[in-house]
């Protein structure tokens, strides 16, 4: 469902000249999988993750999603996605039903079905509520769910979370977690961004670890911690940026 | 585009903003309260208001004849004002006929009783102001006659003595007078005499406006003198005034009153829609990017464009609605206002409303001139990161949107079809004729399609630009950069590209405007030295060289790291050495042709002077060769490296040449001061820059350049040396004072120019014999256009 290949990404910046944010990046995501992002804060998740859902266009590289170029069919790659991030936030102005209502319109939804679908996502959220209420009058944790309500309401074949739990208490992020994890049970194609071990663990069917804008390891967990013989997630994670960080360090 | 989206977009951001408490206070209450409010205080305002009398003081009062008299007790009599009481209570005169003895009995009371009462010590205090005033009169007096430098000493003891007007009466006056009249009366020659001398200073509002009231006291009774002394010798009491003019004024009040509205209204619509545009805009453009739901938006199907649209035509809505109610607040204020306080006065019928024909067009125009201020507002709140940063673009928008206004205020400015093109000035000036038309008859209906096309033109490049910045990641993901002006340095030099960047070749355009602006002063000195026409070459060439060429050639070396690809400087291929010359010779004739038909009616004439000052250039002492160095060499080279040099170079950087081409065309013209060139300038500057692109050779710009101004150096010079006999009688002829071309000659001249452009332009562009274009174009893609300071999002 989403093929990336080569992805790099570079930005100006006038103190450090051309930053690479993305380099050379490759993976390739089957449909009723979960794909975890672990990275620590500035690996470049975000950049990847904005260059699937097009709002970025690559330095360099190629990237498919649904079978559609995301630099030649941005329209049709973002009809067939639904991207979640923190910088995804909701409007204000507007009530919880009416930004899901608008974001199914914008998506091409028919009223009724769109309507069908808004009472059956706002069951299983539990959110008829909150479902009047202003969207500056949410708690973060309503607002997330409002969230994910947007990100799912068309149905798409392919889903992105970026860091989606990032600021939220135990209880709701818990209850992120298993609405991502009943996706996967439809079928869907999901890549998760994240800088939490526990989460990975949990979650994701196979996981790559980013750092520097460069993929250090990919694979599935037990078959990453076993190549690298290290007891857990968390000290794999450690043994690989610091291995890296030396690399670098170290003159060639 | 789907219009569906469009539509889905419009109708979330007016139902935002109806729900966002502030911009309804901005457009609906602010206007519904704030002009009644205005209303009520300046009504408070007026009953406070009082103008202080000014002080009036006359020496020589005695000096003056009886009859008539000019003065009473109380100072100038009410009956010599065209105002009666209201302009005569707003001046204290003080005459020496009668205060003096006033002034004592004053002094005595004072002196007869210890215990003054209150009315009397403030009798006391206005006899000592009294005293005083007179005693710096006199003092006044004696410096004008004493003086030598007179103004510079009366203008010190007029301004410390308190005193507004002072009219010196000379002792001679009245009997001068009389044997003048006397004289007059038996027909014998009158011998002069001196006059009442009136001093003010019109530099002090005060004084100005005080003297203005004395003078039309001193008028009206000078006219009852001159009417005695015509009496007096048995002539006729107009015997002045031969013509016996009659003035008729055809006024009515509704005319009183459209004069007024199209006064106010262009400017006040103007205003009204930059604010009315500017406040909904920062918060649907930077607002959402502050809030977050920017990236929310960009992730859905919609195109940048359709968002920008719905959100283009939200701005317009509320832009039409505010300027639609403050105008209507503002106006049945000011009647309700007017008819309240003025009933009695003429001013009631001058506040009449103005008619539904102009109501009419008010509303036709406003849209126009909506939909440009929101493109504008849009695309500035779009590039803004914050709100904040948004604020700070009013300022200067405001200040040149009033600059506009102000100038088309003037009751001189009328439209012309010039005007007619030019943006918010063409339909201030429409408007304002418009609101007119029940007083001038003149058609302007010929204007509204110039008008209306234009004002559409311009507000689709401005919504253009908006969806530009909206599709541009630099903009869009835009942190906030560290100022630091070392760093920035640091960056231009050591991140240096082969070409400049459009940012640069903005920077470079602006440096020579500059310089020309700065060094006007400068080159006026040099042309007032010696012989004006070898000054005005002398200053033609050290502009071109040192305001156009040097920037170009300096920031080439600075900011890139090859002077070679970016002032193009390599041979040209044979065939763009060819096209290039046959295209100058081609569209000089036709350039001009065009100039010709259009100056006069489109452009506005030149001034004389500036006319005088052309002629003189080329019709000058100056042999030809001379002329042709200042006048084709001279420009040929600087302005070309200047302008497809570098401009063209940074423009099309990022691989946008027909864009690069149209901006470094407009750039070329407006270099051009006056209009009439600016318009040729950027016809020309197209070709050129098409020529530039494909041959990859500056030397073939200026190639075109040299021959297309020696063309036209020699037809000035030498045009009417040019034989039209024979069979050039078909291709020229001689009218006013100039050579002409014949139709047949420019209908031939135009094939030619359209085949050789067709020549040029179906060209591929010439392989780069050096240096890795690859790179080049990589770096194109990461660079957007227009911003340098951008920075890289979160990761």
């Amino acid at each position: 469902m989403i093929q990336a290949h080569q992805l790099t990404k570079e930005f100006p910046d006038l103190k450090r000249g051309r930053v690479r944010a993305l380099d050379n990046v490759s993976f390739d995501i089957p449909e009723g999988e979960i794909f975890g992002l672990l990275g620590p804060n500035g690996a470049g998740k975000t950049t990847c993750l904005r260059i699937l859902s097009t709002v970025l266009q690559p330095t360099s590289g190629t990237a498919r999603v649904a079978d559609f170029d995301v630099s030649e069919y941005p329209a049709d790659v973002r009809r067939r996605i639904g991207f979640m991030s923190n910088n995804t936030g909701i409007y204000d102005r507007m009530t919880a039903r009416e930004m899901v209502q608008y974001f199914g319109r914008l998506y091409g939804m028919e009223e009724d079905a769109l309507n069908a679908r808004i009472d059956e996502i706002f069951d299983v959220l539990q959110m008829n509520e909150i479902s009047d209420r202003l969207g500056s009058k949410l708690s973060t944790g309503n607002k997330q769910k409002v969230s994910i309500a947007r990100t799912i309401v068309h149905d798409p074949p392919v889903m992105i979370f970026d860091e989606p739990t990032s600021g939220l208490d135990v209880l709701v992020a818990r209850s992120v977690l298993e609405t991502i994890d009943s996706l996967r049970d439809q079928g869907k194609c999901i890549v998760f961004s994240t800088h939490i071990m526990r989460e990975v663990e949990k979650l994701c069917d196979r996981v790559a670890v980013i750092h520097r804008g460069e993929i250090l390891a990919m694979g599935s967990i037990e078959q990453l911690i076993d190549e690298h013989e290290q007891p857990d997630v968390e000290e794999l994670f450690f043994e690989l940026i610091r291995k890296h960080d030396q690399q670098v360090a170290a003159p060639v | 585009m789907s219009p569906r989206n469009v539509k889905l977009v419009f109708l979330r951001e007016v139902r935002d903003q109806l729900r966002d408490r502030r911009t309804l206070f901005m457009i609906v209450v602010l206007p519904l309260l704030l002009y009644p409010s205005l209303g009520i205080g300046m009504f408070q305002m007026m009953t406070t208001f009082r103008e202080q009398p000014r002080e009036v003081v006359i020496l020589g009062a005695s000096n003056l004849p009886d009859a008539p008299g000019l003065l009473d007790d109380e100072g100038i009599r009410t009956k010599w004002f065209t105002g009666g009481e209201a302009d005569s209570s707003k001046l204290r005169i003080l005459h020496d006929l009668v205060t003096d003895e006033e002034a004592d009995t004053a002094a005595d009371e004072q002196a007869n009783d210890n215990r003054p009462t209150s009315e009397e010590a403030r009798l006391a205090a206005a006899a000592e102001r009294r005293r005083q005033l007179l005693d710096a009169a006199r003092s006044i007096r004696r410096t004008v006659k004493d003086s030598k430098n007179k103004v510079e000493a009366v203008n010190l003891a007029f301004r410390e003595s308190g005193i507004d007007v002072l009219v010196l009466v000379p002792s001679t006056f009245a009997d001068g007078l009389n044997q003048a009249n006397n004289a007059i009366k038996q027909g014998s020659p009158a011998t002069a005499y001196p006059g009442p001398v009136v001093i003010s200073n019109s530099a002090d509002e005060k004084s100005m406006v005080a003297s203005q009231r004395v003078s039309d006291a001193l008028r009206n009774w000078e006219k009852a003198l001159l009417e005695g002394r015509l009496k007096a010798a048995g002539l006729p009491a107009d015997i002045h005034q031969p013509a016996q003019i009659t003035r008729i004024d055809v006024a009515q009040t509704e005319q009183l009153a459209a004069n007024m509205w199209s006064k106010l209204f262009p400017a006040l619509l103007v205003i009204m829609t930059v604010t009315g545009a500017f406040y909904p805009a920062i918060d649907l453009g930077a607002g959402e990017k502050e809030r977050g739901t920017m990236e929310t938006l960009l992730i859905c199907p919609a195109y940048r464009s359709e968002i920008v649209l719905g959100k283009f035509l939200t701005v317009m809505l509320f832009s039409c609605g505010t300027a639609i109610l403050n105008l209507a607040s503002m106006g049945f204020t000011g009647q309700y206002m007017v008819s309240m306080v003025g009933q009695q006065t003429q001013m009631a019928g001058e506040m009449s409303f103005p008619s539904a024909a102009a109501l009419f067009w008010l509303f036709v125009l406003l849209i126009p001139i909506a939909a440009l201020f929101s493109a504008l507002c849009l695309g500035l709140a779009t590039f803004a990161k914050s709100s904040k940063e948004g604020q700070y673009y009013l300022t200067p928008l405001l200040m040149v949107t009033m600059g506009l206004t102000v100038f088309c205020l003037s009751p001189a400015v009328e439209i012309t079809p010039f005007y007619s093109v030019l943006p918010v000035v063409n339909v201030a000036l429409l408007l304002k004729g418009m609101l007119l038309a029940p007083v001038s008859s003149q058609s302007l209906y010929v204007y509204i399609l110039p008008v209306l096309v234009s004002s559409a033109a311009y507000s689709l490049l401005a919504l253009w630009w908006a969806i530009e910045l909206f599709g541009s990641e630099a903009v869009l993901f835009r942190a906030s950069e560290r100022v630091s002006p070392r760093l920035w340095l640091r960056h231009l030099m050591t991140e240096k590209q082969r070409l400049p960047g459009f940012a640069q070749a903005i920077l470079c355009f602006v440096v020579i405007m500059f310089l020309q602006f700065g060094a006007m002063g400068f080159m006026r000195d040099m042309l007032s030295s010696g012989d004006p026409s070898t000054a005005m070459h002398r200053v033609l060439v050290v502009q071109q060289i040192f305001i156009i060429a040097l920037p170009a050639v300096l920031m080439s070396l600075l900011l890139t790291s090859s002077v070679k690809d970016t002032l193009r400087l390599r041979l040209p291929p044979l065939k763009s050495i060819v096209a290039a010359a046959g295209l100058a010779l081609v569209l000089q004739p036709l350039s001009f042709e065009l100039s010709a038909s259009l100056s006069g009616w489109f452009f506005p004439e030149l001034s004389s002077e500036l006319q005088e000052a052309m002629q003189s250039l080329t019709s000058g002492q100056t042999s030809l060769w001379m002329m042709l160095a200042v006048f084709a060499l001279a420009p040929a080279i600087c302005e070309e490296v200047a302008f497809r040099g570098f401009v063209l170079s940074g423009l099309g950087r990022s691989g946008r040449t027909g864009f690069a081409i149209a901006g470094s065309a407009a750039a070329f013209g407006i270099m051009h001061m006056n209009p009439q060139q600016v318009f040729n300038a950027t016809l020309l500057g197209l070709v050129i820059g098409l020529i530039a692109v494909r041959s990859r050779s500056l030397l073939a710009c200026i190639l075109f350049h040299l021959i297309y101004n020696s063309l036209g150096v020699l037809h000035a010079s030498l045009g009417m040396h040019v034989s039209t006999g024979g069979i050039f009688k078909y291709l020229f002829r001689h009218e006013g004072g100039m050579l002409r071309y014949s139709p047949l000659l420019l209908a031939f001249a135009a094939v030619i120019a359209y085949r050789l452009i067709r020549w040029v332009a179906n060209d591929t562009p010439q392989p780069a014999t050096d240096g890795p274009l690859e790179n080049d174009s990589q770096t194109s893609l990461t660079t957007p256009i227009s911003v340098t300071q951008d920075s890289h999002p979160a990761t």
